[in-house]
């Protein structure tokens, strides 16, 4: 079957299976940097926005993402430069495998949540798992961008 | 998994019959969709059905079949009403990512057994409204399903209540070793326990023990506690022995019952 989608502000029509899951799609239409981790809905790795709010790529049809707004981590790549900034400050980033949908979930949290706690933070960011780094230097860089950008 | 073919209905009749006639299999939050084993023939999508809600109606509140997780723990009404009840039930499931995803109807359709929502409504007495207009009670769906196709509108939980949640999980955003959920309903105590490995189940003999009054002793917490414990048959796992369960669960009902009565 042939869907529309509107990624990252521009309208992309692809090919698809009906069971075949955003992940794959997004993928296939060359949006690489939406990353392929656990492919079971528990790494967050696949974080996409659907009309603002994070969910699983992998988890979620590509056919029922037609009549919504999917933001990948290169339609906030202005925004995502600005925290990378602060990733790389804390040395909290390595492979980098995760960062793409660990960004997106924190800018969503950034719109969600007001003034978050250090345990409302790492509460938001639970279901964004990254084996490099023991996710102390992410949730510095975390605290200082949010500083930054509330100043 | 694969799915033959693909319809989004524009009605809840249309997808009922389409259902009905057709065998055709709704999706709900299509969260644990991939890990589905066989093939849907035909898939009929509830999105866009206007099934996305939480509003009061009398003396209940209803919440929509395609209301997600993160709606629930977000929502005003119910932090109003239940205080921080469902953020703590659902808050341990994965990340939001995945709690923006599953929704209420999937999970009671699912009966699953490592529900944490599913033991939470049961303790509230939340009711199941099948199309068209068939109404349930949640612990019997759980315990027996019903015959034939159906298709979920709604659930109904009472519009006030007194309740806790408790559980237990060997790491953060795991499934639960076990879960409890009481409530004092303003004219009973109900509890109702969960990933025994199997689905919620509720505990009668502990429910009668505890009587219709708000006031409760540490004794009769206790007594009803061990009860709940003798009366519940539990299961072995990958993640907890039958064993484990049993020793854990009244503890688990004990707190939860002390964290109502206070």
């Amino acid at each position: 079957m042939i869907i529309t989608l509107d990624i990252n502000g521009k309208t992309e029509r692809a090919e698809c299976a009906p069971g075949e899951m955003l992940t794959e799609v997004l993928r296939r239409l060359g949006h690489v940097e939406v990353k392929k981790g656990c492919d079971t809905g528990n790494c967050g790795a696949c974080t996409v926005l659907l009309d603002g709010k994070p969910i699983l790529s992998c988890s979620f049809l590509a056919v029922r993402a037609e009549g919504h707004a999917i933001t990948t981590i290169q339609g906030v790549e202005h925004e995502a430069k600005e925290f990378a900034k602060f990733l790389t400050a804390e040395g909290a980033d390595q492979c980098g495998f995760c960062a793409p949908g660990f960004a997106l979930t924190v800018l969503a949290m950034k719109k969600e949540l007001t003034d978050p706690s250090e345990a409302d933070i790492r509460h938001y960011l639970a279901g964004n798992l990254c084996r490099c780094t023991g996710y102390e230097g992410q949730i510095r860089a975390i605290k200082k961008y949010l500083e930054a950008e509330n100043a | 998994m694969e799915i033959q073919e693909y319809v989004r209905p524009k009605t809840l009749d249309e997808a009922y019959q389409l259902i009905v006639q057709k065998r055709g299999t709704p999706l709900g939050g299509t969260a644990w969709l991939r890990t589905y084993a066989k093939n849907l023939p035909l898939a009929i999508d509830l999105a866009g059905l206007g099934l996305e809600y939480i509003r009061e109606a009398h003396d209940s509140i209803e919440i929509g079949a395609m209301t997600t997780y993160r709606e629930l723990e977000t929502s005003m009404l119910l932090e109003s009403r239940f205080g921080p009840l469902f953020k703590k039930c659902l808050g341990h499931i994965v990340g939001v990512q995945l709690r923006n995803i599953a929704t209420v109807g999937g999970t009671v359709a699912g009966r699953y057994g490592f529900s944490d929502l599913n033991t939470t409504l049961c303790a509230l007495g939340a009711k199941v409204v099948l199309v068209p207009g068939k109404v349930i009670d949640l612990a019997e769906f759980i315990m027996g399903g019903v015959s034939g196709p159906f298709l979920i509108e709604k659930i109904i939980i009472p519009a006030y209540a007194k309740a806790s949640y408790q559980q237990m999980r060997i790491s953060a955003t795991d499934f639960p070793i076990l879960n409890v959920a009481a409530a004092w309903t303003g004219t009973e105590w109900r509890i109702a326990v969960g990933a025994r490995p199997a689905a919620s189940h509720m505990c009668p003999k502990a429910m009668a023990l505890l009587g219709h009054s708000a006031s409760l002793s540490d004794e009769t917490i206790s007594r009803a506690a061990q009860t709940a414990a003798d009366e519940l048959q539990c299961g072995s796992d990958i993640r907890a022995s039958a064993e484990y369960r049993k020793a854990i669960l009244p503890a688990l009902v004990r707190r939860a019952l002390m964290e109502v009565r206070a």
